[in-house]
């Protein structure tokens, strides 16, 4: 595996998550998670402080990670979210909430950094947690165990989505709330469920990137367009579709930025956020609902459809 | 068993309906019927404490419900089956009905869909199918038997006959007077096609522009022509034109 690839795996599943994230909160509640930026710095922070101050590996911090994320999706969905939900608040002023909220953790992120170095004696605006990997059958082992974390994180969402009765619930109020309502499924213990899943997703999206980026207390600002583009080529209406454009984006940069640079020149480094965006808008050009609404079971009846009357 | 009075309310700023005051007696059938804009749904809707209820007082069985809600009121025995948007379309049929069974055990939700698939055999090929991919009827079908999922103490139906072909409308009305008859369901129904609402119905009311205009009997409110002319559709004049079955409605789409 080339190293930009294994770079690539790891920060395309983090952004996959993030992006699932926002997608998962989008389509159960219609907010915009714009909080989602400091909820992965958080999961990097989480994982930072494990590792500086207890030792180990970053790998054994990511439950911790997750529960964090989970407090802080539902620290925003009752401070927040769910008072809005109920004056039934336009889209944008749920938006507009989360954005309030993010500069809120922002805030706390800025704090506990300080705090770190004034009574540890650490340095935590520019670390590299990649340091703390090691390698698994000849590669670095992040490049293998985050992808493989994240399918079976997606996996586990799949199953309790589709075997459990509360997953099937959520998917009924996803889908038609007023009757989900008049069934007796109780939408507030959904919108919670969500918040809880979603904000678990971002914050370790936010400790899977760090593995492959410089982890300081303004990253999750600077990667928030990527985890929107994400969500947006996913087409925002299956959480899948974001979890795959999210995992694009991530993959779509590191390889882009690898061969145009020995193409044009070190000069496009400076340009790498460009390369997934123009994606985006060329995908979304071609398939204005994103990935989502890619008939590819049409596609394929239609291809090997074809195929067949042609032989026959 | 339900009653409606003085009930102000609408959606946001847009207020609806005014004063109604309406009574849905046990076990028996009221029917709720008037014109296209008259707040039928939105009757409905503020029972089920998805409008907004400005002022008035909702009662059941002496318990005042309004602000209630909407899976609190599930959980009193008020079983809700809209207009549209009826069914889980994206759900299997055994997911629409476990749904619509939440609040019953897994067991007991297992055993009470075999009886919908009893009482609706036509459900059982489909069992598996997403509910999208069904008729217009085959959904109505699904719809009435999840409302019927809850053991319900009330049913609301909102224009269940709307968009149906007329033997599938009539099918679906036997249903509905089967389920008060032999269940001893106490049934609110709002209805645009009339005449075959009021036929099976004990109690009427005409609702227009958001108030009651008329309440009675459902037999007398067929034999008001003026009333049956002006709102329903129906020829005033003649007892072959009260007996004609007014063409059904093709707004909308299944």
């Amino acid at each position: 595996m080339t190293p930009w690839m294994a770079s690539g795996l790891v920060y395309a599943s983090g952004l996959a998550l993030t992006a699932g994230s926002i997608t998962l909160l989008f389509i159960v509640t219609r907010t915009f998670n714009f909080a989602v930026a400091s909820m992965a710095t958080f999961g990097f922070y989480v994982a930072y402080t494990g590792v500086a101050l207890y030792g180990g590996l970053p790998y054994q911090y990511y439950p911790l990670v997750f529960l964090f994320g989970s407090f802080l999706g539902i620290v925003c969905y009752f401070g927040l979210n769910r008072h809005l939900l109920r004056r039934q608040a336009a889209e944008i002023t749920l938006m507009m909430s989360t954005l309030g909220y993010d500069l809120l953790l922002l805030s706390f992120i800025q704090m506990y950094a300080d705090y770190l170095t004034h009574s540890y004696g650490l340095f935590p605006r520019r670390v590299t947690l990649n340091t703390h990997d090691f390698e698994l059958f000849g590669e670095r082992a992040a490049a293998i165990i985050l992808p493989v974390i994240a399918i079976g994180l997606l996996t586990l969402l799949h199953q309790f989505m589709t075997k459990t009765r509360f997953g099937v619930a959520m998917r009924a109020t996803i889908e038609n709330p007023v009757l989900a309502g008049a069934s007796g499924i109780n939408s507030d213990r959904v919108y919670m469920v969500s918040w809880i899943i979603a904000g678990g997703m971002a914050t370790l999206g936010g400790a899977f990137m760090a593995m492959a980026m410089t982890g300081t207390p303004t990253m999750g600002m600077f990667t928030i367009p990527l985890m929107f583009a994400g969500a947006i080529l996913g087409g925002l209406t299956s959480l899948y579709g974001g979890i795959l454009g999210g995992f694009m984006i991530g993959m779509t940069e590191y390889a882009g930025v690898f061969y145009l640079s020995q193409q044009l020149g070190p000069w496009v480094l400076g340009y790498r956020m460009a390369i997934p965006l123009i994606l985006m808008a060329a995908t979304l050009l071609l398939f204005p609902r994103g990935l989502a609404g890619i008939p590819l079971g049409k596609i394929i009846e239609k291809r090997f459809g074809r195929k067949r009357g042609e032989s026959a | 068993m339900l009653k409606i009075t003085n009930l102000n309310s609408g959606y946001g700023k847009l207020q609806v309906l005014y004063d109604l005051s309406i009574e849905a007696p046990g076990k028996g059938i009221t029917v709720v019927v008037g014109p296209n804009g008259a707040g039928k749904t939105t009757l409905m809707s503020s029972i089920m404490g998805i409008a907004k209820v400005i002022s008035g007082e909702i009662l059941f069985e002496d318990v005042p419900i309004e602000g209630d809600l909407t899976h609190n009121l599930a959980k009193k025995g008020i079983s809700y089956v809209p207009q549209m948007g009826n069914v889980f379309a994206e759900l299997a049929v055994s997911d629409n009905l476990n749904m619509a069974g939440y609040l019953m055990t897994k067991e007991e939700s297992k055993i009470k869909a075999e009886q919908m698939l009893e009482i609706f055999p036509v459900l059982k090929k489909f069992y598996a199918r997403s509910a999208g991919t069904l008729s217009g009827g085959e959904r109505r079908m699904l719809a009435i038997a999840m409302g019927l999922m809850k053991n319900p103490k009330l049913m609301l139906l909102d224009e269940l006959s709307t968009d149906l072909a007329p033997i599938i409308a009539e099918k679906v009305m036997k249903e509905v007077a089967r389920m008060r008859d032999e269940l001893g369901i106490t049934i609110l129904m709002v209805e645009q096609m009339a005449k075959r609402a009021l036929e099976i119905g004990d109690t009427a009311y005409l609702m227009v522009s958001g108030e009651v205009r008329y309440a009675g009997k459902a037999d007398d409110l067929l034999h008001e022509p003026e009333l049956c002319s002006m709102y329903l559709g129906i020829k005033a004049g003649s007892e072959d034109a009260i007996a004609e079955i007014e063409k059904p409605s093709t707004e909308g789409s299944e």
